[in-house]
């Protein structure tokens, strides 16, 4: 069998920009929101024990949609991957990797898992997994659900980013409780209830408050309707 | 009528000398993954191979099961029949789960990606051994009337994980 390398992906050579006006500080910190040129680089936070796993060309699992049957208020969600060593300059064929729980705080995957909903398995599924490569835009877009919660995490999503087979970033994201607590409310999501654990008392989101801020992504939308939003991811090449 | 429940697990080891379409596939698809995924341990690739950067940070193996999900299309594609044994009337056996698990790899060298998928059946009836071959049914046994049952010889790489002893019933005599 022939030898195969990492995968090579043609990025970083795109002119478009998303720039910000932001003049916020820089700080040293490598696991802390930062700026470079314009744009904030994304803060690092530990991928978590649930990652989702991708494979080659023609995995199923290279898909936008990631629903993959899961009931739940719709949730689309938009990756904008830049460059904040070039001048925020978008960033094409980066590999963007998501995952997160179901609307009742299960991963896809594992087995034994313990909720206040039961001890459930779920080996050999991958609902709620999914990557995406960056388009010419520097876009990734995914459909899914809102996802659900477990204890001692607030609600979040996992992401990692590649470029040129190269890991760049690792992080999550999350979204405001007021939103978690109307969607927590709402029929799918009541038997679980409201997720206990705020943004601010997570132990991983955001190792300052300005991380916390730039983690969560403002979402415009309803139950009804589903929910929409936009995340810059920063990276540095 | 069976002595016990057993549940088997059947290691398939797929390394360079792979010959199905299957096994390339997963062969292929898990390399390309531990790539990628073992980088999250293996920061500007320090570390050569899987049990180094194992022994150096033990999240690394989470990669077990993170690789898995590379492969689990291939697998669902058996229909949950395992792969290469068969039952001595030539059918495959069924099994419940699959289990990714990575021997060793090498960033730089493909040859050297060795894995294993676990197939572990779900509780199966075993109603006698008869020196290296189980009797084994694939349903719970009625209380009357024939079984259907099937046997199959213990081999390399297969082993029986889980034992649960079934109290015979007793049986009261009675007399007129």
């Amino acid at each position: 069998m022939a030898a195969a390398g990492p995968m090579i992906v043609d990025g970083c050579k795109k002119d478009a920009s998303t720039k910000s006006s932001s003049t916020t500080s820089t700080s040293s910190s490598s696991t802390s929101t930062s700026t470079s040129g314009s744009c904030i680089v994304t803060a690092d936070e530990v991928e978590g024990p649930y990652p989702y796993v991708g494979g080659e060309s023609t995995n199923p699992l290279d898909r936008s949609d990631v629903t993959a049957g899961q009931t739940g208020v719709p949730l689309t969600l938009s990756f904008v991957v830049v460059n904040a060593n070039n001048n925020c300059n978008v960033i094409s064929n980066a590999r963007v990797d998501i995952w997160h729980c179901n609307k009742d705080g299960y991963y896809s995957g594992y087995a034994n898992q313990n909720s206040s909903l039961g001890v459930k398995s779920y080996v050999g599924e991958t609902w709620l997994r999914g990557y995406q490569l960056t388009d010419s835009t520097g876009v990734a877009k995914f459909t899914t659900i809102y996802p659900g919660w477990y204890a001692g995490r607030a609600t979040h999503i996992h992401i990692e980013v590649y470029v040129n087979g190269v890991m760049k970033k690792t992080t999550q994201i999350c979204f405001s409780e007021s939103t978690n607590n109307v969607v927590y409310a709402s029929s799918l999501y009541s038997a679980h209830g409201v997720n206990p654990i705020t943004n601010e008392a997570d132990s991983i989101l955001g190792n300052s408050l300005t991380d916390l801020a730039n983690e969560t992504v403002a979402l415009t939308g309803s139950v009804s309707e589903g929910y929409s939003g936009s995340y810059t991811i920063g990276i540095q090449l | 009528m069976s002595r016990a429940k057993i549940k088997l697990v059947y290691r398939q080891v797929i390394d360079e000398s792979c010959a199905t379409g299957f096994e390339k596939a997963i062969f292929q698809a898990s390399y390309d993954e531990f790539l990628l995924k073992s980088q999250a341990y293996n920061n500007q690739g320090k570390f050569k191979t899987f049990s180094k950067t194992k022994a150096n940070d033990g999240r690394a193996n989470s990669l077990h099961y993170k690789l898995g999900f590379s492969v689990g299309h291939f697998i669902a594609q058996l229909n949950n029949k395992i792969p290469v044994i068969k039952d001595n009337q030539g059918n495959k056996i069924s099994f419940d789960v699959a289990n990714f698990e990575l021997i060793e790899s090498h960033i730089e060298d493909i040859s050297l990606h060795k894995l294993a998928i676990n197939y572990e059946t779900r509780l199966l009836p075993l109603i006698e051994i008869m020196g290296e071959y189980l009797l084994l049914a694939d349903d719970n046994l009625p209380e009357h009337g024939p079984v259907e049952t099937f046997v199959l010889r213990m081999q390399p790489d297969m082993s029986i994980v889980s034992y649960e002893e079934i109290n015979q019933p007793h049986v009261i005599l009675s007399a007129s």
